[in-house]
C-alpha cells in the first residue's frame, strides 16, 4: 500500500508511522478529556482518514461532527469572504470542543474557524493536527495535538489534495513541482 | 592565503561557502549556486534565469562591502569593484605545474582530476566576468598587485598585501564610497491601485478572504539618522497583522532587489528586536498559490 504515485517525488511519512502516531495522540487525548464528552469537529475535507483512524483509537466517549470552509479561489475569482459551506449539526454552546485538521499550515482556515466556533460559546475548543507546518504560520494557532511537524514541502495523502486527487494514498508524499506548478514559476516574474 | 590575510585584518572573507550561506535568504541555496555556476562553465549562452542570480550574487557582494571590510575571492569582483576608491584587487599567480600539484595535495585529486579541476575554474571564471563585465581576466590593468605564490611564502604574501593596503591608504576609505551608486534603487512607487504590485494585491485579497485584519505600509521604521537626527534610511513593511501583531514583508519583486530588502530587514531586526516581522519570499507565495492550485488555469480544489 506504500507503493509510490508517480507524482509523488518522496513519501514523507508512512502508513506506520501515521498508525502509530495516531495511537499515541488517541491516548493523549482520552487522558485530556476522560472527565467529559468532547465533540470532535472534523474540518473537512483534509481532516477525513486521519479523523476516522483517530477516533477508533480514543478509548472514551466522544461525538463528531463536521464542518467545511469554502477555499480561496484567488484573486480573478472573486468569491467574497470565506464561508462555512457545511455547519455543524450540533450546538456547542458550553462543550468541550477539539477541532481536528488534516494540516494547518498558514493557519488561515483553522484561524477562522476558531474565531467562528468561538463565537458560538463553548466551554473550550482545542486544536488537533496530523501535520503542523509551523515554518509557513502566519496566523498563530494554539496546537494542543500535533501528529507531525513537516518542512516547507508541497504534501498530499491521507486526506490531502491537490485539485481533489491524491486524497487517498495512504501515506504523506511530497508531490512533485510538476504537477503543482511551482517548476515553471520559480525563478520567473509573478502572476497570474 | 585569503583566509590568512582576512584573520590579520579583521576582515571578512566571503568565498563560495559564506556567499551560499547568505544566498540562502534569497531564495537561492547551495544547490542554485552550485547550478548557477555549473550553467556558466558548461554552457555557451545563459539563459535570463540564471544571468538574473549572476547579478543578483554581484548585488549581494557589493551590500557585503557596504556593511564590513571584506577579502573575497573570485566571483568577478575585480569587475565589480574595479577601479573603486578603498578596494585593492590582488592577482594570485603561480606557474601550472606548481598548481596542479597544490590542488593533488589539498584536494586529494589525481593530476589528470587536478588539471581538469583548474581549466573548469578558469573557464568559469573568465566566463563570469566576460558576461558581466566585457573584461578579460588576464588584462593586467585589473589588478593592482600581482603575486606569484610559489615564490612567496604566505607570510610573506599577507606582508605585501598589508603594505599595499597600507601604502595606498585604503583602509582610511568610507566604505559608501567603495560601494556608491553601485547598488540599485529600491523602486517604492506604486502603481495605480492601492498595492504597489500585483503580489501585494492578492496578499491583501487573500487576507481579507479569511477575515484577518491588516494594515498596509501602516509603520515606518527609521533605520538610520544623520548627526542632526534626521532619518536618511527607513523601511516600512508591506502589511500589520494586528492580531498577530507581525509585519510581512513581500518581496516578490525582481530579484535583483531583494538582497537590498534583506538587509534592510536584517537592520530592522537588529534595531527593533521586539518587531515581529516575517519575509514572504517569491518561493513562500508560490508555495501559497500553489497550495489553493492558482498556478495553473483551471478552476481551484477546497481544502
Amino acid at each position: 500500500m506504500n507503493d509510490k504515485n508517480e507524482n509523488i517525488v518522496e513519501v514523507l511519512i508512512t502508513q506506520e508511522a501515521i498508525r502509530q502516531r495516531i495511537s499515541q495522540m488517541a491516548e493523549e487525548i482520552a487522558a485530556a478529556y476522560r472527565d467529559c464528552l468532547p465533540l470532535l469537529v472534523g474540518v473537512l475535507k483534509g481532516c477525513v482518514l486521519f479523523m476516522s483512524d483517530l477516533v477508533k483509537q480514543i478509548g472514551i466517549p466522544l461525538e463528531m461532527d463536521y464542518i467545511a470552509v469554502m477555499s480561496y479561489g484567488g484573486i480573478h475569482r472573486p468569491t467574497g469572504a470565506a464561508r462555512i459551506t457545511k455547519d455543524l449539526d450540533c450546538v456547542i454552546e458550553g462543550r468541550e470542543v477539539l477541532l481536528v485538521e488534516g494540516i494547518i499550515d498558514t493557519g488561515m482556515t483553522a484561524g477562522y474557524l476558531l474565531r467562528n466556533l468561538e463565537a458560538r460559546q463553548p466551554r473550550n475548543i482545542r486544536v488537533c493536527t496530523l501535520l503542523d507546518k509551523e515554518v509557513r504560520r502566519i496566523v498563530k494557532i494554539p496546537i494542543a495535538f500535533r501528529g507531525f511537524k513537516i518542512p516547507d514541502r508541497f504534501v498530499v495523502g491521507y486526506g490531502l489534495d491537490f485539485r481533489q486527487l491524491y486524497r487517498n494514498l495512504p501515506y504523506i508524499g511530497v508531490l512533485s513541482d510538476e504537477v503543482t506548478g511551482l517548476d515553471r514559476n520559480q525563478g520567473t516574474k509573478i502572476f497570474l | 592565503m585569503a583566509a590568512r590575510i582576512a584573520g590579520y585584518l579583521g576582515f571578512v572573507l566571503v568565498d563560495k561557502a559564506r556567499l551560499a550561506q547568505l544566498s540562502g535568504e534569497m531564495d537561492l541555496d547551495e544547490a542554485g549556486l552550485r547550478k548557477v555556476d555549473k550553467a556558466i562553465s558548461e554552457q555557451g549562452e545563459i539563459d535570463a534565469e540564471t544571468e538574473a542570480c549572476v547579478r543578483l550574487l554581484q548585488d549581494l557582494i557589493a551590500q557585503l562591502a557596504e556593511e564590513q571590510d571584506l577579502v573575497i575571492i573570485g566571483r568577478s569582483t575585480q569587475g565589480l569593484f574595479r577601479d573603486r576608491p578603498g578596494t585593492l584587487h590582488v592577482r594570485v599567480i603561480a606557474p601550472r605545474e606548481f598548481r596542479v600539484r597544490q590542488v593533488m595535495v589539498h584536494e586529494g585529486l589525481s593530476e589528470r582530476d587536478a588539471k581538469r579541476l583548474i581549466k573548469g575554474m578558469e573557464t568559469e571564471r573568465a566566463r563570469y566576468l566576460r558576461l558581466l563585465y566585457h573584461l578579460n581576466p588576464a588584462d593586467p590593468n585589473l589588478y593592482d598587485l600581482t603575486l606569484r605564490v610559489d615564490r612567496l611564502s604566505i607570510d610573506q604574501a599577507l606582508k605585501m598585501v598589508v603594505t599595499a593596503l597600507d601604502e595606498m591608504g585604503l583602509r582610511q576609505v568610507p566604505r559608501d564610497r567603495i560601494v556608491q551608486d553601485l547598488l540599485p534603487p529600491v523602486p517604492e512607487k506604486r502603481d495605480n491601485g492601492r498595492f504597489a504590485n500585483a503580489a501585494e494585491r492578492e496578499f491583501a485579497h487573500f487576507l481579507e478572504f479569511y477575515r484577518i485584519p491588516f494594515e498596509y505600509e501602516s509603520r515606518t521604521f527609521p533605520l538610520e539618522t544623520d548627526a542632526e537626527g534626521r532619518i536618511i534610511e527607513a523601511f516600512t513593511p508591506d502589511f500589520y497583522l494586528p492580531e498577530q501583531d507581525l509585519f510581512i514583508e513581500l518581496t516578490t519583486m525582481k530579484q535583483s532587489l531583494v538582497t537590498r530588502k534583506n538587509r534592510k530587514v536584517r537592520k530592522l531586526r537588529r534595531l527593533y528586536p521586539e518587531v515581529n516581522i516575517r519575509i514572504f519570499y517569491q518561493r513562500d507565495f508560490y508555495n501559497l498559490l500553489a497550495k489553493y492550485g492558482l498556478l495553473t488555469d483551471e478552476q481551484v480544489s477546497s481544502e
